[in-house]
């Protein structure tokens, strides 16, 4: 639904507020549906925020951007799907380890996608963050 | 966390209070038209976005987890869904259609300004704030109006000439209701009934709860077409008082094999925005009216063939 959604109203994310209506939207359909999903992104946000020149905003398509040094890292959207810029090598790591995709618009770039889903999955999209703080730290 | 909770409570009264202050005053601004109250766009998105930032102000030093903030949201929209009713007149109906939006609204803003409140920017905060009210105002002044029209077709097994007498007046129907809005308490069209058989003269269209519309028929040609002008109709706190209802016709085809097509329009004027989400709706309700009368229709000319 969300990818359909992405692929023919996507264009609609330039119209002032509507990306955050859409992304407000999608928590209210987690809080009915899977309330505790909305428990496991707090707590990501919650450690995240709490490393050293991390900052939080609202992402301007919707959802909760991590930003180092004012710079974007990723965000993280209202169902629970992380998107996080990484560099090829690190990408390529990750998705070998984990169950992570090509980011759900920017196919073939430095972008992942992973979805947050379970309690344990809580520590892989803490450690994907990290790998592209470390990696932005370098630079 | 007590007082933690009553901060949380009072702050909700005092955005719902300056909700209702808002709507009461745009209410009064906005140039309204025809028989209808108009309910502007900014009413249903600009208001409980704004007292979702009214919200994230509050709450900004607060460490709410986000199921928290959406279920004190859940509770500021239902104040907001009786105090519309208290106030502003509005019916049952047309809030619980409303609802997810002032919801959705709400959560959003309660979310962006949350964020903006932490971060402690005030050239956000105020150009946030300045372009909002400047949108409002731009809504409020704005003309409002939106003509919609409906069509639907329905292929009757009878002659034209078994099915016009029924087109033009028809005894009580007996149907059950079957559209989820009828049976929730929303009036279902009962009978119809004409003081002649000419152009000019007058038909009624009598609902489920006693309400009348009554007509003008404007084009009365035997077994091909039937066109009549609304000249009052109802106001009802449900949906009806945001519709004008302004034409109403039924045009018959035959078809050649002893079938009719029949085709019921009707035209409105709608004066609740957004008209795409609200035209959602109130083309629902007029497809099942139409096809609440047009079944009907069949069935007396059937059973007559």
């Amino acid at each position: 639904m969300f990818n359909l959604i992405i692929r023919y109203f996507g264009f609609l994310k330039h119209v002032p507020l509507v990306p955050h209506l859409y992304d407000a939207l999608l928590k209210i359909q987690v809080f009915f549906t899977n309330r505790a999903l909305l428990n496991y992104m707090d707590d990501v946000t919650e450690q995240v925020s709490e490393w050293q020149n991390i900052t939080i905003s609202t992402h301007k398509y919707g959802g909760t951007q991590f930003n180092l040094n004012d710079v974007e890292l990723g965000h993280l959207h209202g169902n629970g799907l992380l998107d996080v810029l990484l560099n090829r090598e690190v990408k390529t790591d990750l998705m070998r380890n984990h169950n992570i995709l090509d980011h759900h618009t920017f196919k073939n770039s430095g972008w992942i996608s992973f979805r947050i889903k379970r309690s344990d999955d809580r520590n892989i999209a803490i450690e994907i963050l990290e790998r592209a703080y470390m990696f932005r730290q370098k630079r | 966390m007590e007082s933690q909770t009553s901060k949380i409570i009072s702050g909700i009264f005092i955005s719902n209070i300056l909700a209702v202050i808002i709507v009461g005053i745009a209410k009064f601004l906005t140039p309204q038209a025809g028989y209808s109250d108009v309910i502007i766009f900014s009413v249903f998105f600009i208001v409980p976005f704004l007292m979702g930032i009214f919200n994230g102000w509050q709450w900004h030093d607060m460490k709410m987890r986000a199921v928290k903030v959406i279920g004190w949201c859940i509770v500021s929209t239902l104040l907001s869904v009786v105090l519309s009713a208290i106030f502003l007149g509005e019916g049952t109906i047309c809030l619980f259609i409303v609802s997810p939006v002032i919801l959705a609204m709400m959560v959003a803003g309660t979310f962006i300004g949350r964020e903006v409140y932490r971060r402690k920017n005030n050239t956000l905060k105020s150009s946030l704030l300045g372009v909002l009210a400047l949108f409002f105002v731009a809504d409020v002044v704005s003309e409002h109006e939106s003509l919609e029209m409906v069509s639907d077709t329905l292929i009757i097994n009878a002659p034209v000439e078994k099915v016009w007498p029924f087109v033009v007046e028809y005894e009580p129907i007996t149907l059950k209701e079957n559209y989820w809005l009828f049976q929730a308490g929303m009036p279902s069209p009962v009978q119809s009934t004409v003081d002649g058989h000419e152009a000019g003269a007058g038909r009624k269209c009598i609902f489920s709860n006693g309400y009348v519309f009554d007509e003008k028929m404007v084009v009365y040609k035997p077994n091909e077409e039937l066109t009549f002008d609304i000249i009052s109709q109802p106001r009802d706190p449900e949906i009806m008082g945001h519709i004008d209802i302004t034409r109403g016709q039924f045009i018959l085809k035959d078809n050649g094999d002893g079938t009719t097509t029949l085709i019921g329009n009707s035209w409105y004027k709608l004066y609740v925005f957004p008209s795409w989400y609200f035209n959602l709706w109130s083309e629902s309700i007029t497809r099942n009216v139409h096809l609440r009368v047009m079944d009907h229709i069949k069935i007396l000319s059937e059973e007559n063939v």
